[in-house]
């Protein structure tokens, strides 16, 4: 079990490309999400039944997620933001198994991901105005807010990562606390809260912030 | 001039990192209120508009979001200072 945080950045010294076991855990999480959306997804009907019910329930809570704050394109962007939604769920929940610790507690998938997030949003917001209509509006409404606007642009992509990054790692060192003191029973509940509740809802907020920004970017 | 053993720097080097990295911790108290003050007129504007639920809960989300930002820097910054020092 590891005892917190790993945190390494090798580039281009010593070591070239450390093999963490975060990147093992999420390749594994990515062929099980792959295998589950192969099964779920198989032998398709008109009128649902059993596990495609399931499929289905998740794609419209997504759906139904993104179409407020995105009108009449809610299709488009549904394949990029449930594919965020899934893998950072699938991951959250996958720190349930003993010895295995969640590929969201490490900043370098949660960094990864917020900037796919960040370029997006940009050439969202380049599509809807111009490259030049975006541009100039960060110099909006007066010219000597370009570097806060663009300081606060650049804040977003750390403050998206650093937010899901905090919240599993913060419940990854209580529980290892909580085996020190208690090894039985006692972290039973507490797995219930970290893992599932607190996974489970910093998912839908990495999905919705995503949202967010690309609707910001497009208004 | 005195001269301190690496040993001595390394220790005071190391009780100020933890000091600091509880005193980053007070942040805490800020996104605390804002999250809770945020809570507070989501239930009542629920009470008022009990149809709005889920358009209300939404918003309060995204709110409480971005006012529980700087609670999560503090704790990156004192879990950085507890365990790259």
């Amino acid at each position: 079990m590891n005892p917190g945080p790993q945190i390494k950045f090798y580039l281009f010294n010593k070591e070239y490309l450390p093999v963490t076991d975060t990147l093992i855990v999420g390749w594994v999480s990515v062929i099980l999400i792959v295998i589950l959306a192969k099964y779920l997804t198989t032998n398709l009907k008109m009128r649902p039944e059993g596990k495609q019910n399931v499929a289905e329930m998740i794609i419209e809570l997504i759906h139904s997620q993104i179409e407020p704050m995105l009108p009449n394109e809610g299709w488009k962007f549904l394949p990029f933001i449930a594919t965020i939604f899934i893998y950072v769920g699938f991951s959250n929940l996958i720190g349930l198994v003993p010895g295995v610790t969640s590929p969201t507690g490490d900043l370098n998938t949660t960094l990864g991901l917020a900037l796919v997030v960040f370029i997006v949003v940009q050439i969202e917001g380049m599509r809807e105005h111009g490259v030049w209509g975006y541009i100039k509006s960060f110099a909006e409404p007066v010219i000597f807010l370009l570097p806060i606007n663009v300081i606060g642009e650049l804040a977003k992509p750390i403050s998206h990562s650093f937010r899901l990054f905090g919240n599993i790692v913060g419940g990854g060192i209580i529980m290892t606390l909580i085996y020190q003191a208690a090894p039985a029973l006692v972290p039973v509940p507490l797995h219930a809260w970290f893992d599932f509740f607190v996974g489970m809802i910093q998912a839908l907020i990495f999905g919705m912030v995503a949202i967010a920004y690309i609707s910001v970017a497009k208004s | 001039m005195i001269e301190f053993s690496p040993e001595v720097v390394r220790t005071v080097i190391r009780t100020a990192s933890l000091i600091g990295a509880g005193a980053a911790l007070i942040a805490g108290v800020g996104p605390g209120i804002g999250m809770g003050y945020a809570a507070g007129k989501a239930t009542s504007a629920v009470r008022r508009q009990p149809q709005a639920r889920g358009s209300i809960i939404t918003t309060m989300l995204l709110g409480q979001i971005i006012s529980g930002s700087t609670g999560i820097y503090s704790l990156v910054i004192a879990i950085f200072l507890v365990f790259n020092t």
